[in-house]
């Protein structure tokens, strides 16, 4: 209900901008026929349209959609140690960052004995390493610490 | 019979013993892909995408094609098993699927599944054999302003059908269009919206959008969710997944209008195999003389709907490949892989690259047939498969997600694009957007304003060329029909509320 209410103000904000910007820095005509302003422009537009329709509209019930207690907070730590994961690839290297992922993921969160968790966060870093970087030849990002 | 020297070398293309490698490579992962709850078709296309860039695009489309197959019927698995859809395609499955297992039919559920997915899916490759280079043949008279009208068509359908609100639907849809103008404007040369920043300027690649909206925004959703439902016990050998002959009376029917349903609705840009599960259900229902055992375990209504959902996936190959407008997520994910590979998806495929659609055509078949020795063989293993904690498969799926948005042009940009786009594909599926209506449009978004900016440039600017020549006409009429009636519905609902 309000998060409809909010997402439409934001959706306008955004396409005004996105409108005003195509006119603002490309051009909208060109020789004989749009240039490539043009669609940006009149999709803002519907956006714009779209999102004072929802604005206007009797809000609908969205239902419970943010997540409360346990579900909450298994939501923001994966989010959380996903985004470090991504953030540290090329300190860590794609390597030992995928291992350490899964690892801090399985024991930390989900509580799994400690050699569940070594032997699935190794085996699956070992699997994506020989199919995408030994078979597929992806560079993987190598890290300031290891090598491999 | 031109076509059959067509099959015949496609079937040379698909035998090589590598193409045979990746149907059955491609049938197993889907059905494990299917039949694990939170990872659909299309993310396990998009996941699965960047695995096929070293290969040769046939073997890779043959793999993705499968692999979408394979997914069509690992859903059910879970429908049957417990009570949980792998996909949304088998969502109707549940219903009596689920009823049968409890009953201890688990087994020839999933038996007649199998038959009649394995039925409809072969009888749709035949049919897209017979229409696709036909429908392509009529399709190279198509100027830029037919290609507008099918795209926007194709784009309103996906958005009509995409949820409850077609309100947010079409919200979701523009917002792919709008990200599709990112980047280098392929007529004029401009960086729109880059902001300086190199990657911007290369534009929003759908891949990382893709992977990060399906894949890592579904296993965001699921993780919210503690503990999981358990497995239907039963025996689920050989000999327990034979439907019996009193099955078979009951179901024939079943699987031979489910086919037709399906291949009908799945060739529709934007209906897809969901719609045509849930059409044959409906339709299994109408007919039937005793339509109180719906959803008491009516065998029907798991044979009907499974074989929809198997020959509209075949079915939907058929505009992928005839007009370039994919009719579902999954085959809008597969479209971008065409792209990357260098191909032109559209008529002129089936002249320049015979090969490559003959091939897959033949790898169709094949794939079916593996299908069901899959499915009825190895139903045991992937039943076990489900008894793996999801606690343990979550971890696995988003390192997955990352080195596939990473191996696509070796950038950890493209990860930190897929990450942002998982939050967002977890927040709009939380608050009812769609996520296949924003990767379509990202996927055509290109191609159709090309389209668009020819056709304004040969009609002098004018917007009557769109419905001045007959076939563009027509197609612009449904697209807008598309359009007002979600508008004409919302408009009586309101007067409604006003006169009460």
């Amino acid at each position: 209900m309000r998060a409809d209410r909010i997402t439409a103000a934001l959706l306008l904000a955004f396409a005004v901008a996105f409108s005003a910007g195509a006119l603002k820095y490309y051009p909208y005509w060109g020789e004989g026929g749009p240039a490539s302003a043009f669609l940006p422009f009149w999709l803002g537009v519907v956006m714009a349209a779209l999102a004072l329709l929802m604005l206007l509209r009797r809000p609908r019930d969205v239902g419970d959609w943010v997540p409360r207690g346990e579900g909450r907070k298994r939501v923001l730590v994966v989010i959380a140690v996903t985004v470090g994961f991504v953030a540290l690839l090329k300190v860590v290297g794609m390597v030992a960052g995928t291992a350490l992922y899964i690892a801090v993921l399985m024991r930390f969160l989900e509580r799994h004995p400690w050699w569940k968790t070594v032997a699935v966060a190794a085996a699956a870093a070992f699997v994506n390493w020989l199919v995408f970087a030994h078979w597929l030849h992806v560079p993987f990002p190598e890290g300031l610490f290891w090598t491999f | 019979m031109d076509f059959l020297a067509n099959l015949a070398m496609g079937f040379g293309v698909a035998l090589t013993p590598f193409n045979i490698m990746m149907a059955i490579a491609g049938v197993m992962v889907g059905m494990l892909i299917g039949a694990l709850p939170g990872v659909g078709p299309p993310s396990g296309v998009a996941m699965l995408l960047p695995l096929t860039f070293g290969m040769d695009p046939t073997s890779g489309i043959i793999m993705l094609a499968a692999l979408y197959a394979g997914t069509m019927y690992g859903g059910t698995i879970t429908s049957v098993l417990i009570n949980t859809p792998g996909e949304s395609a088998s969502v109707v499955t549940c219903l009596d699927g689920y009823q049968m297992a409890l009953q201890g039919r688990a087994g020839p559920a999933l038996g007649i599944a199998a038959f009649g997915s394995f039925i409809a899916g072969t009888i749709g490759v035949v049919l897209l054999m017979l229409v696709s280079p036909l429908l392509a043949k009529w399709a190279l008279s198509f100027g830029p302003p037919e290609t507008f009208a099918l795209m926007l068509l194709g784009l309103t359908t996906v958005t009509l059908l995409a949820g409850d609100d077609p309100l947010k639907g079409y919200i979701s849809m523009v917002m792919g269009l709008m990200l599709a103008m990112v980047g280098y404007d392929i007529i004029s040369g401009d960086a729109r919206y880059g902001f300086g920043i190199p990657e911007m300027m290369d534009g929003v690649d759908f891949l990382p959008v893709a992977i990060g909206l399906f894949g890592l925004g579904e296993v965001l959703y699921d993780a919210e969710q503690v503990g999981k439902p358990p497995v239907a016990k039963g025996r689920y050998g050989l000999r327990d997944v034979m439907p019996s002959g009193a099955d078979w009376v009951r179901s024939r029917w079943a699987i031979a209008r489910g086919t037709v349903v399906g291949f009908v609705v799945g060739m529709l840009p934007g209906a897809g195999p969901t719609v045509a599960s849930f059409l044959s259900y409906t339709v299994e229902k109408k007919i039937s003389k005793h339509p109180e055992q719906f959803g008491k375990g009516a065998i029907e209504g798991v044979a009907g709907p499974e074989s929809a959902n198997n020959a509209a996936a075949t079915a939907a190959m058929v505009p992928m490949l005839t007009l370039g407008i994919p009719g579902s997520a999954t085959t809008a994910i597969m479209l971008g892989g065409l792209m990357m590979w260098g191909l032109r998806p559209g008529p002129l495929l089936f002249e320049k690259n015979p090969q490559f659609v003959w091939g897959l055509i033949a790898s169709q078949y094949i794939a079916n047939v593996m299908l069901l020795i899959l499915s009825t063989a190895f139903i045991p293993l992937f039943v076990r498969a489900l008894r793996v904690p999801y606690s343990i498969l979550m971890p696995l799926i988003v390192v997955f997600c990352v080195t596939g948005a990473y191996s696509l042009k070796n950038s950890v940009w493209d990860v930190g694009q897929m990450l942002a786009f998982g939050v967002v594909g977890y927040l709009m599926k939380k608050l009812g957007y769609s996520p296949a209506a924003l990767v379509l449009a990202l996927v055509l978004g290109p191609l159709a304003e090309r389209a668009l900016r020819q056709s304004l440039i040969i009609s002098d600017a004018g917007i009557g060329i769109f419905f001045t020549r007959p076939i563009s006409g027509v197609l612009m009429v449904l697209a807008l029909t598309a359009i007002a009636v979600p508008v004409f519905k919302g408009l009586r609902a309101a007067l409604r509320r006003g006169r009460s």
